[in-house]
């Protein structure tokens, strides 16, 4: 009698993982099946035919899902709450990088305005422009909208940041597409189409992974983050770019490259003792923001094919990423199953 | 407790009620505003049953499938009484606020 409608439905429900299927599923199709049929067998025989689970049911299993996946604090099966801590981690990393570009940006155009007047003019080589159909003040906007957005997602406004973040990463792909039709940016273009994918849809997409039910990050040590970064990453390269001794310096994929290697080998000696309680979360972060680097990286070098030595340095870069994600590789595989259970969320039911 | 954890609690307070016999009283009890899809329902009832305020009844067959229903733990019921209290006497202070009528008997 419900054939086909119920095959449909349970195709819908493979998107929950196997342990939650095996509980409710039954309970799930049934009343699935009530909230369609009729007892009338002529009308529940077309229905069953030609019916199917609508758009929001799909979505409601799909949501379902993500909470289930993603780890939703004391019930969440282990593997899936360190799948989840690590992605919200990540994609605090990725939006921390985002803010740090943005306040650079900010700095720059600060002070290539006389805001700093003890300095003297910054060079016009280093100066952020305005690329593609947008005025400036767009661009300062989405510098701005990258650090609100970090700093309400630290501070737990989820749903703030989403909408934000959304909304930031338009301008740029307004900017790529202005450029592929009227050809204003120089082909090969596969660069800047990989920065947008991976440092802003991705990310920005990961985003779903916080949500009510899902385990905070601490706030202080991540709010602090921004201006550390700031002051040891964007400054020194800043006081590079601007003293003209930038030759040598990696271009944005390899930098995000050396990064997470040198973020890989400061925790390898803790991923290695394992006495750390989290250390296995912490691996796993690194191994996804690895995964995002490399393929950055592998993507941008598509661009330096007419260079022998810009290949060369880009597999160098490759190769130390590797080999530094390789000395937490075994702890974030791990991590799926050995770290403590996350205490209880608070704000649960 | 989220809105759907206290529909759904208050759908069960009178006696078991199965999958989408919920659904069907949350709606009535809402007067349509809460139309829950079965992921969401059944999303709210795996916490719910996870925190020990609802349990399984029974089961029963229904044209051939097995009906689930669920009932309120002594847990479920003293925390539906504490919501239903918090949520009356914010309405309270609401009304008072607002200078609705009534708010003064209450409060």
């Amino acid at each position: 009698m419900s054939g086909n409608l119920e095959r449909r439905y349970r195709r819908v429900l493979r998107l929950l993982p196997g342990w939650y299927r095996q509980q409710w599923e039954e309970d799930m199709v049934a009343a699935f099946l009530d909230s369609w049929l009729t007892g009338d067998p002529e009308a529940d025989k077309y229905i069953t035919k030609a019916a199917g689970p609508s758009w929001a049911e799909v979505a409601s299993v799909s949501g379902l899902a993500a909470r289930l996946y993603l780890g939703n604090g004391a019930d969440a099966l282990r593997r899936y709450f360190a799948w989840g801590q690590a992605i919200r981690c990540a994609v605090l990393a990725v939006m921390l990088v985002n803010a740090v570009r943005g306040l650079d940006g900010l700095v720059l155009t600060a002070w290539s305005r006389g805001v700093f007047g003890w300095l003297p003019a910054p060079p016009a080589s280093i100066l952020p422009g305005s690329p593609g159909p947008w005025p400036p003040v767009v661009w300062y906007l989405v510098d701005y909208a990258w650090i609100v957005v970090f700093v309400v997602l630290v501070l737990r406004y989820y749903r703030t940041a989403q909408v934000i973040a959304a909304l930031a990463i338009v301008p740029d792909l307004a900017r790529l597409l202005y450029g592929q039709f009227t050809a204003t940016i120089p082909s090969p273009t596969v660069g800047p189409w990989a920065f947008w994918v991976l440092l802003y849809l991705v990310p920005v997409l990961a985003m779903t992974a916080f949500h009510r039910d899902a385990q905070p990050l601490p706030r202080w040590p991540w709010l602090l983050a921004l201006p550390a970064n700031y002051l040891l990453v964007a400054v020194p390269l800043l006081a590079l770019q601007a003293t003209g001794n930038s030759a040598w310096l990696p271009d944005f994929s390899g930098l995000y490259c050396m990064l997470i290697a040198l973020a890989c080998l400061a925790h390898a000696p803790r991923a290695w003792s394992r006495k750390s309680a989290g250390s296995g979360v912490w691996s796993l972060t690194l191994t996804l923001l690895a995964a995002d680097a490399g393929a950055y990286r592998i993507f941008s070098t598509a661009d330096y094919l007419h260079d022998p030595h810009l290949i060369t340095v880009s597999l160098a870069e490759l190769l130390i990423l590797m080999a530094a994600v390789a000395l937490v590789a075994t702890d974030a595989a791990r991590a799926q199953t050995s770290i403590p259970a996350p205490p209880p969320h608070p704000h649960r039911v | 407790m989220t809105g759907h954890a206290f529909f759904v609690l208050t759908a069960l307070a009178d006696g078991p009620r199965h999958g989408y016999g919920i659904v069907g009283e949350v709606a009535e009890l809402s007067g349509g505003r809460v139309k829950l899809k079965i992921g969401g329902l059944y999303g709210v009832l795996e916490r719910l049953a996870a925190e020990g305020l609802i349990e399984a009844d029974r089961e029963e067959a229904h044209d051939g499938r097995l009906r689930r229903y669920y009932r309120l733990t002594r847990d479920g019921r003293r925390a539906l009484a504490e919501e239903a209290e918090l949520r009356a006497a914010t309405a309270r202070v609401v009304r008072a606020r607002l200078g609705i009528a009534g708010a003064e008997a209450a409060g």
